[in-house]
């Protein structure tokens, strides 16, 4: 735009001097373009309002309508998840209690052996304790005083002194009252005897009513959490207490630290797989032997799933379920068969593997040692090669060895025995991770669908909004026009005297006001014409 | 049925036209080549040495072979060796050990030749590597790439076919240190020949670097 300076020159003579507004010159003609302008969008309000109106609402409306709609599903599909997770935790209470069960039946079987010699036990405590007390009872002290001072007199009177016969009195008395007393002993040593074992025997009796009680505390505490699952309308809050990510992190953890194991595995296993495939070929860009440990790999955990499944710690395969006892056991043999052969084929890789490393560190140094006429025999095994250095053995220190193997050999076999088995041990966690992580994507995909759904009625409020503004603007632009037409259609009006157009064919009011909702008590007045009648 | 059965052929099919462009080769064809003209042939069993070291680490499976520039080279009898190595590794290992006796073997009672066919070596070499299966192939020149064709067997121009071949310049030994400005116009004249005839071209003055060109570890 050019600047006008007032003081030198009119608008049309700076027009005149060549500025232009979209190739429109300034002054006059610009300012004639304009009120056409107005005058042509005050004529077209109503279409281009109309256009407005449809693209922009219409749009809005859409967002709100799959707004709506991805809300309504990643609800729904949060509580399909909660039903998931609650059902789930049924059934692990379910087993839970079926264990509980179990152990306690079994425990009620051996209850019957434990507490039969208890009873005896106390059965004959108690008969001994019933002797004794009756036979202490039996006894008249008293009488037996009486009776042996009696006794005692016959001996008395024969002494003389004073003296004596009070000794004689002691004396005699003590005899004949131990005499008499002798039979009660055998009954008071019985009691100090029974006492303590029948203290042991009541201790035992309480600790197995501690046990029972605390395994039926279980089975109630089981009961009433599977109860509260089953019959509970809050899904939310019962899915809620099932934890999904501690596990899960738990089982993440842990197959990480096996799959470790298994890149160990791989490394050790990969070089003297070449001895029972041959190298030379690549399938899908790897190396044949690294394709065959892979596969080694994985058959060696798929036996180790099998073995975990039919042995009934994990539930991965479901048809193991409903195969009979016998059938899993076949299963559990067969796997463990397997999984020991893997072990064993590992084991000897190892060696091999050590076998190659030396053959291939002699070819090196054999490469590097021939030179001209300097002539060596073919060598047929690892140890041949070592001819044409034959100094060079007996030189060498003298490595620790077991069972004839070098030390780090023998850690290589260990080690190859050992990780099938730590394998097969990592398809524990991996029902865990299967299950729980089901469960996350669920979860956030419902979060997921929900916030797309947010996303979605906000792009509605905005577009709507958006639409509204537009609006505003289009009539600022032609307010001029617009306040005329009102003023003269109110004039019209008010000549006619019928009240003012409301907003439904004016357009300029975009957001016309609901009318005011009359009171509920009003309302009840009004619907009631008949009653008025009456009256 | 008869659905689920096409299904599965359909699966089959596509399974076995997936594995056929899976499967792969990896395996190598390596020839060499030792110059036994002039004096250079008392650089004969340092060369042997070097394709020793660069047989060392080939890989169970990888063809080598083996011939020598002389009057006239393209021939088969200028032919030392050729073998392919076993897939296993404890076969390949004692495949390995035999070609080094065989080059020790050739090295202690190899001739001079009057005349350097070079040409007519690397179009011999040339044409036994285009009757190989492998996918990547080399031939070594243990050589000081100075020719000398005879008058008999001029082969300075024939056309050479290089296609899909590394060619490998090893050992190029100097021989007149007065002029290195004529060394370096001959290898570049070397290389221009091997590019053209549809090769690629490498130097190596390393031992060590060989065995790394040729096996890629």
């Amino acid at each position: 735009m050019q600047q006008l300076d007032s003081t030198t020159a009119n608008p049309s003579d700076v027009a005149a001097g060549g500025g232009d507004f979209f190739g429109i010159p300034y002054g006059w003609p610009l300012a004639l373009a304009i009120v056409a302008l107005v005058i042509v969008m005050w004529i077209a309000r109503q279409p281009m309002h109309r256009i407005v109106r449809q693209s922009f609402f219409f749009l809005g409306y859409m967002f709100a309508r799959w707004g709506s709609a991805l809300l309504d599903h990643g609800r729904r599909a949060r509580e399909v998840t909660n039903e998931k997770i609650a059902s789930q935790r049924a059934d692990e209470l379910q087993d839970r209690m079926l264990h509980l069960e179990e152990k306690m039946g079994k425990r009620t079987e051996q209850l019957a052996r434990e507490t039969g010699p208890i009873l005896k036990k106390l059965d004959k405590a108690t008969h001994e304790l019933a002797t004794s007390a009756n036979a202490i009872s039996d006894i008249n002290l008293e009488d037996a005083a009486e009776r042996a001072f009696r006794a005692a007199l016959p001996s008395m009177e024969s002494s003389r002194g004073l003296s004596k016969v009070e000794k004689n009195i002691a004396q005699n008395t003590a005899r004949t009252m131990n005499e008499r007393l002798a039979p009660l002993r055998p009954a008071l040593i019985t009691i100090r005897n029974e006492s303590p074992r029948l203290k042991e025997v009541a201790e035992k009796l309480v600790k197995i009513e501690h046990d029972f009680n605390k395994n039926a505390s279980d089975v109630n505490q089981a009961f009433s959490e599977f109860e509260e699952i089953v019959r509970s309308e809050d899904r939310k809050k019962i899915a809620a207490r099932a934890s999904i990510v501690v596990p899960w992190l738990i089982a993440v953890l842990i197959t990480t630290i096996a799959l470790a194991g298994v890149f160990l595995n791989f490394f050790l296993i990969e070089r003297p797989m070449a001895e029972i495939v041959g190298e030379g070929a690549r399938i899908g860009g790897i190396g044949l032997p690294t394709f065959a440990a892979i596969i080694v790999i994985f058959l060696e955990f798929v036996t180790g799933v099998i073995l975990m499944d039919s042995a009934g710690f994990t539930r991965l395969i479901p048809a193991f379920h409903s195969m009979s006892a016998n059938g899993r056991r076949v299963m559990l043999i067969v796997s463990f068969t397997f999984l020991a052969l893997f072990s064993v084929m590992e084991m000897t890789l190892s060696i091999v593997r050590e076998q190659i490393i030396e053959q291939d560190r002699e070819t090196d140094r054999l490469a590097a040692q021939i030179i001209g006429p300097v002539l060596v025999a073919p060598a047929s095994s690892v140890d041949a090669p070592a001819a044409t250095d034959a100094a060079a053995p007996s030189q060498a220190p003298q490595r620790a060895n077991v069972f004839g193997l070098e030390l780090s050999t023998f850690a290589q076999l260990i080690l190859a025995g050992v990780i099938p088995w730590l394998l097969a041990a990592a398809a524990l966690p991996l029902e865990t991770i299967i299950r729980n992580s089901v469960f996350i994507v669920s979860i956030f995909a419902s979060f997921a669908l929900i916030f797309l759904g947010f996303i979605c009625r906000t792009i509605s409020a905005l577009f709507k909004n958006i639409g509204v503004f537009v609006l505003a603007i289009y009539d600022f632009i032609i307010f001029l026009p617009l306040f005329i037409q009102r003023y003269v259609q109110a004039r019209r009006a008010g000549d006619a005297g019928s009240p003012r157009p409301r907003a439904k064919d004016d357009d300029f009011v975009l957001n016309d006001p609901a009318p005011p909702k009359a009171p509920k008590r009003e309302k009840s007045r009004q619907s009631e014409p008949e009653l008025e009648k009456a009256s | 049925m008869m659905r689920y059965l096409a299904g599965a052929a359909c699966g089959l099919s596509l399974l076995a036209l997936a594995s056929c462009g899976l499967v792969t080769s990896t395996n190598r064809s390596v020839f060499f080549v030792f110059d036994v003209s002039g004096t250079y042939v008392k650089s004969v069993p340092d060369a042997t040495k070097m394709a020793n070291i660069t047989i060392a680490k080939l890989l169970p499976g990888d063809w080598v072979g083996a011939s020598q520039i002389s009057a006239c080279s393209f021939s088969e009898k200028e032919i030392i060796l050729q073998r392919q190595l076993p897939t296993t590794p404890s076969l390949a290992a004692e495949g390995k050990r035999e070609l080094f006796n065989e080059f020790a073997a050739y090295a202690a009672q190899v001739k001079s030749a009057k005349y350097t066919d070079i040409r007519g070596a690397i179009a011999q070499a040339s044409f036994e590597l285009k009757q190989r299966p492998e996918e990547k192939r080399f031939i070594v020149l243990f050589s000081d790439m100075l020719d000398d064709y005879s008058k008999s067997c001029d082969t300075s121009e024939i056309e050479l076919d290089l296609k899909g071949i590394h060619v490998v310049a090893a050992n190029v030994i100097k021989s007149d240190p007065a002029d290195p400005q004529k060394y370096l116009d001959m290898l570049k004249e070397w290389e221009a020949t091997v590019v053209a005839a549809g090769g690629t071209w490498s130097l190596v003055t390393s031992p060590d670097l060989l065995p790394k060109l040729v096996t890629g570890v």
